[in-house]
């Protein structure tokens, strides 16, 4: 008895100093908010340039097929962390704009490249009998692709636009590197400031575990809905 | 309406169409038969260019269709396409898919388009099912929706490519008897099918392909009672 409450009296010990000492939960919170904005910059920019890009891959005119080509084949061969240094010490030194929106564009360049592939499997897992109803109706190429045939190739990758979203946000972890506080940098920053490692890496976790847990419930909602059309 | 000439098809080294030379008039009914492979399906879907043509012309109201320069969404406006899957568009309800291309193609206002699926919902009666998916519907009653879908374009042609061969048995007739309305309204139709009973009732004029050619071309009397071709003859004793 005596064991467990000492044991209970050190913990509250440790995460109040870890925690609310000095306001230190303020960092984690201000570090939310870091996270959140690079990840919705880099999941909205991940969508636009990956429909894009995948759109370039599928064309027949052979220089988009080399240009998105290269994109997929570069992003996809070099770690992250290094693309977002180069984009943020290189491409971005001499520039005014917010760390965080660097950020943002960096992971956002680096996930279209794995969004158009996804999007390009969906696309061509959309029946061929699909584009040749909308154009035997007048419809043009662009018009059957973005009414017809992209709204059933959404549905189709859901899944894996839904696991690619988890990933990346998770990828914005190593932010830290070019000087941003988000979650993760806030618990290091912890541990440095008190010497104590558990609290605010098991605190750093389960922050990333809850919001990806509230993702993945709303993206379930998101597929519920998706998915009425095949009642029967 | 529709002019053929010289119509030839290759897929790489393989002749599908080796020259054919057509002429289908306004509100005629031609119902094109023949052993599988014979290009049938083919040359209905060079008629509304979803194959390109390889070699000959296409004439739709003595235009063109298959000179580069022609508006090719402009010309598939004029022919409805019903297909042998249907391919009615899974994620849209049976109004949307009727009403997304007129719509689209600025033919009607939204509130026009829907007035008149209705009507063609209860032309092919399926009046009750504007509101279902295509998954909650048989497959006689999803190539119902197919029919009224290209009807909604107020096309001048039917093109049909075997409607009927991916449907249960029981749900035959009823395609059947939606298309043989059609035809009494005076629709100008081409119909590529295996049904001969739909074809001696039907056709204004039955035509027998074989090896990518017209073999023989005639009125339904005169090609089931008393075909001249060998060939014709060979086919119809094995499937009538």
């Amino acid at each position: 008895m005596t064991g467990l409450s000492a044991w209970a009296a050190d913990f509250a010990n440790t995460f109040y100093k870890c925690f609310i000492r000095e306001d230190r939960y303020k960092l984690l919170i201000s570090g939310i908010g870091v996270t959140i904005r690079v990840s919705l910059i880099a999941v909205t920019l991940g969508i636009l340039i990956g429909l894009v890009v995948a759109l370039c891959n599928l064309s027949n005119k052979k220089p988009l097929k080399v240009i998105g080509g290269i994109y997929t084949d570069v992003i996809r061969g070099t770690p992250s962390v290094t693309q977002l240094m180069i984009i943020y010490f290189v491409i971005f030194a001499t520039v005014n704009i917010p760390k965080w929106i660097i950020a943002g564009i960096a992971f956002g360049i680096n996930s279209g490249a794995y969004v158009s592939e996804i999007i390009r499997a969906g696309i061509l897992s959309v029946d061929k009998g699909q584009t040749e109803a909308g154009r035997s109706l007048g419809l043009n190429g662009y018009q059957t692709m973005i009414h017809i045939v992209i709204p059933q190739a959404v549905k189709n990758i859901f899944p894996a636009l839904c696991n690619e979203f988890i990933v990346l946000i998770k990828e914005t972890a190593i932010v830290g590197y070019v000087g941003l506080m988000d979650i993760q940098k806030a618990g290091d920053f912890i541990k440095s400031a008190t010497f104590v490692a558990f609290m605010p890496l098991i605190g750093t976790a389960v922050i990333y575990y809850v919001l990806i847990k509230l993702l993945t419930l709303f993206f379930k909602k998101i597929e519920e809905r998706l998915r009425k059309s095949e009642i029967r | 309406m529709i002019k053929v000439k010289n119509l030839k098809k290759h897929f790489g080294d393989l002749e599908v169409l080796r020259g054919i030379d057509e002429h289908i008039s306004q509100g005629e009914v031609v119902v094109v038969i023949g052993p599988s492979g014979s290009g049938k399906s083919t040359f209905l879907r060079c008629l509304n260019l979803l194959e390109t043509v390889t070699e000959g012309e296409v004439y739709v109201d003595d235009e063109l269709i298959n000179d580069p320069k022609v508006d090719v969404n402009k010309i598939r406006q004029k022919m409805g396409m019903v297909f042998q899957q249907f391919n009615l568009f899974p994620h849209l309800t049976i109004m949307e898919n009727i009403t997304l291309a007129p719509v689209l193609l600025k033919k009607m206002t939204k509130e026009e388009a829907v007035k008149r699926g209705q009507e063609l919902l209860a032309r092919v009666n399926l009046a009750e099912k504007a509101d279902a998916y295509p998954a909650q519907l048989s497959g006689g009653q999803k190539q119902r929706v197919a029919i009224a879908r290209a009807l909604a374009m107020d096309p001048e042609i039917m093109l049909f490519d075997e409607p009927t061969s991916a449907l249960d048995p029981e749900m035959v007739g009823e395609v059947l008897d939606v298309m043989k309305d059609l035809a009494k309204a005076g629709m100008t139709m081409v119909i590529v099918t295996h049904e001969m009973g739909f074809a001696r009732e039907v056709a204004t004029r039955v035509l027998f392909m074989d090896q990518g050619v017209v073999m023989e071309s005639g009125t339904p009397e005169e090609i089931f009672g008393n075909p001249q071709n060998e060939r014709t003859r060979d086919f119809l004793s094995k499937v009538l």
